[in-house]
């Protein structure tokens, strides 16, 4: 192990937010939970919003540029850039605004197209993709 | 129904939301619950299962911030009394009776016997992220590629190169993966006897290492984060390890294939 620090034990280093902000709680609750069958439920509100915007897709090049500026300011660096949950914060309240009224329509009807099918197309980086096992104890 | 806008409006079309399922044996909800819109949370029986519901009205503005925070609540304060199977958030049926014979109904015995499953244990979520400035200094340090093509490309108009900084930009992105793949086994080596299951992310962007979801035995949870604890420590100089938790188990309900 490396251990590194001299410091007092269990001193903190474990970061344990309250579970009750968005930012902490929206990837993790999104897409989960069990699927009402399509043709039963009104809708999923708002859903497709938050999730497409949430997760947002960079393409491989603009991924490696990021990449590289991110290098090339190494000597700037000042620490405290915590952009992702913040953006999906903002991301969040906008996307509960105007876009998705129109979702809660027609009982017994479908409106969200495929918002249970094509999520994992928005995952970036999904090489290891979620995989599930039960682990066999100690 | 002429001013769609408003929420709660009398006389407009009313919905039911779901929350999530739990087993009609167990189901104890504290008095005054309440979930999206301030509205009251009820259940809905059906033999051994019930799903907690509320009312919602149809032509209301959706999915607010909210709204997502106030399903969260519910569904913590559900798995506080026993196990119980998130139902994806946004999710509203015509009515009560919707609720029994097309959910509930057909499937009494599979959520029983995943109701069952989940009993005692709880869902923890684990983020493990780079400092991004001394994750960038590693691969700089190490790798001489690109530590040239940084000095080739750092004081110069990104436009006159940007083929360059794209191959920088490639190794770097390289360089971290091959690091995140050895933290993350390290890591996930001692986490693992620990945990009933578990669901692991690959991590996205500079920084992230990996992001996992794990299902933990009750009696197993002050070890789990003690253990959390200790590695966090160990490893505090390059990564921070971020836990969430105890939470409804949403990674380990099977979303889709109930479809």
């Amino acid at each position: 192990m490396t251990v590194t620090s001299s410091q007092q034990r269990g001193g903190g280093y474990l970061s344990r937010p309250a579970p009750s902000g968005l930012a902490d709680v929206i990837e993790i609750i999104l897409d989960k939970g069990i699927v009402i069958d399509a043709y039963v439920r009104v809708s999923l509100i708002g859903i497709e919003i938050l999730t497409i915007d949430a997760r947002i897709v960079i393409a491989s090049v603009d991924t490696y540029l990021r990449f590289a500026e991110a290098t090339n300011r190494l000597d700037l660096y000042e620490k405290g850039g915590k952009d992702l949950p913040e953006m999906i914060e903002g991301i969040t309240e906008s996307g509960a605004s105007g876009k998705t009224s129109g979702a809660l329509k027609g009982v017994k009807k479908a409106i969200s197209g495929g918002s249970s099918d094509d999520d994992d197309d928005a995952r970036p980086a999904k090489k290891s993709a979620s995989r599930s096992r039960r682990s066999q104890g100690s | 129904m002429t001013d769609r806008a408003r929420i709660d409006e009398p006389g407009g079309e009313r919905g039911t939301y779901v929350y999530g399922i739990v087993r009609t044996d167990r189901a104890r909800l504290p008095e005054g619950l309440v979930g999206l819109d301030g509205t009251q949370v009820r259940l809905v029986e059906h033999q051994r299962v019930a799903a907690a519901v509320g009312d919602i009205a149809l032509d209301r503005p959706p999915g607010r911030r909210a709204d997502l925070v106030a399903y969260t609540k519910v569904l913590d304060t559900l798995a506080e009394a026993g196990p119980v199977v998130p139902v994806r958030f946004g999710s509203v049926v015509p009515d009560d009776d919707v609720v029994v014979t097309d959910l509930l109904a057909p499937r009494v015995d599979r959520f029983d016997e995943l109701l069952s499953s989940l009993e005692g244990q709880a869902q923890f979520n684990l983020r493990a992220s780079y400092h991004e400035a001394g994750i960038l200094q590693e691969v700089v340090a190490e790798n001489r590629e690109i530590a040239e093509l940084r000095e080739r490309t750092r004081e110069r108009d990104p436009d006159s190169v940007r083929p360059q900084l794209v191959r920088l930009g490639e190794l770097v992105a390289q360089a971290i993966e091959g690091k995140r793949d050895h933290d993350a086994v390290f890591i996930l080596d001692q986490v693992r006897p620990l945990v009933a299951a578990e669901v692991i992310r690959a991590g996205k962007g500079v920084e992230q290492v990996f992001d996992a979801s794990f299902l933990v035995e009750d009696d197993r949870r002050a070890e789990f984060e003690e253990l959390l604890e200790s590695l966090a420590e160990g490893v505090h100089e390059r990564m921070g390890l971020q836990l969430t938790g105890p939470l409804p188990p949403y990674d380990f309900v099977g979303s889709d294939a109930w479809d």
